[in-house]
């Protein structure tokens, strides 16, 4: 509450709200469309960016921006049509949606580490954070293509074409989960002390001293 | 109970050094160096009680045989090609045993690192999400190679969908298992039955000599 009213705790704040606005309305757009798994990764987005303000009762408690941006990002070009258009267009462009898939869910790995840390007894020290990033990213992938494959089997749905393209999907869950595990490790030792104070996440993951009795 | 399974791991063994011996006797030779592999990779878990004082439990020791045994097996009686599933059975049972090493490896970390605590429902979770990790690491493994050397590791789509389907059971049945397991042992006697710190100062003595 303290800095309640500092503009910098409400410009974040609302840049914030501005990438979750997004995230929203496509949580919606897909849960009206009846897509059971973008469904299903909008609303544990949506869960994790709601949970802080909820248990803290303040609306300032938002995640960064950054994050919250990477989180609706694949969203965003999955139910695009821009986006569908360029797929056919450009080469490269299916690359570039699994890789935003893939950062997304490294976030939601971040995330989960993090809120694990501020609201249940779970400790991990750095590495085995990063390390759980990782993995979080590549088996969230492995599920959400066994998902996927069982909706065209069951459903009658047409997600995946081919074994290559759900290889390429794990290639690039693989690479961005690397990348972003330690550029998480990294963001949480970069990040100024003032900004963390800003937005109220002091310690990320490692309570400072913190030791099992 | 433990001189039982014992035994049967020993049988095992013989069925594969007879897998070795028999198809270096009669030139065929497709599956003679993975039965002499996995023959060796079976000795490992003695051989670290031997002379690490590491004690993996006998049900595990168990399951890494008959793994390593279903395998060479599966080769040499042609049950990979003849039998349909038999390639699902060993990949849920080499998954399985991921699973329960990494159960072993996340519980050690619990209790042995100080800045790391981690409960037993967080456990269960890791198990299942790092079994999964692990069978698609794998997967995208058989497709690199192929792509690489022409090889033929991966079949189809739906035969990658169903391996990684068994991947995701099995992480679930080790985490069921291992929540289990370690509600009714103390986890503390859990991990000081593997005798990891003998290890260590065995490890560290190696080094220092």
């Amino acid at each position: 509450m303290r800095y309640a009213r500092a503009p910098r705790r409400v410009f974040e704040a609302e840049a914030s709200w501005v990438a979750c606005t997004v995230l929203f309305f496509c949580t919606v757009y897909v849960i009206l469309d009846t897509d059971v798994l973008w469904s299903a990764f909008g609303i544990a987005a949506l869960s994790l960016y709601i949970l802080p303000i909820v248990s803290k009762r303040d609306p300032f408690q938002a995640l960064p921006w950054e994050m919250t941006l990477l989180l609706s990002s694949p969203i965003v070009l999955h139910i695009s049509e821009g986006s569908r258009a360029l797929s056919g267009a450009v080469g490269w462009w299916d690359d570039f949606t699994s890789l935003s898939f893939a950062l997304s869910f490294a976030t939601i790995g971040f995330l989960l580490t993090m809120e694990l840390h501020m609201y249940t007894d779970v400790r991990m020290n750095r590495s085995f954070s990063v390390f759980f990033v990782i993995m979080f990213t590549i088996a969230i992938s492995g599920f959400w293509q066994v998902g996927e494959y069982l909706s065209d089997v069951l459903a009658g749905t047409d997600n995946i074409s081919s074994n290559s393209q759900v290889m390429n999907q794990f290639l690039w869950a693989a690479v961005g989960g690397l990348v972003m595990g330690f550029v998480y490790g990294a963001y949480i030792k970069a990040m100024p002390r003032s900004r963390r104070e800003v937005l109220g996440l002091i310690h990320f993951w490692e309570v400072p001293g913190w030791k099992r009795d | 109970m433990e001189a039982r399974l014992k035994l049967i791991s020993r049988a095992m063994q013989a069925g594969m050094a007879a897998v070795a011996l028999a198809g270096a006797v009669t030139g065929n030779l497709t599956w003679v160096p993975v039965a002499v592999i996995s023959l060796v990779v079976s000795e490992i878990p003695p051989l670290l009680r031997r002379d690490l004082r590491l004690v993996l439990p006998v049900e595990l020791n168990l399951w890494i045989v008959l793994a390593l045994f279903l395998h060479v097996l599966g080769g040499f009686s042609g049950f990979y090609d003849n039998l349909p599933g038999w390639d699902h059975l060993t990949h849920a049972m080499s998954s399985s045993l991921i699973a329960a090493l990494g159960f072993v490896t996340v519980v050690a970390l619990d209790k042995y690192v100080g800045s790391i605590y981690l409960p037993g429902s967080f456990i269960a979770f890791f198990i299942v999400m790092f079994t999964m990790a692990m069978g698609v690491s794998w997967e995208v493994m058989e497709y690199v190679v192929d792509e690489v050397t022409g090889s033929n590791m991966q079949y189809s789509l739906s035969d990658t969908m169903v391996d990684l389907l068994f991947d995701a059971f099995a992480g679930f049945i080790v985490a069921a298992y291992g929540a289990y397991y370690l509600r009714h042992t103390s986890p503390d006697h859990f991990v000081e039955s593997l005798q990891l710190v003998e290890a260590k100062a065995k490890i560290e003595a190696a080094i220092r000599r």
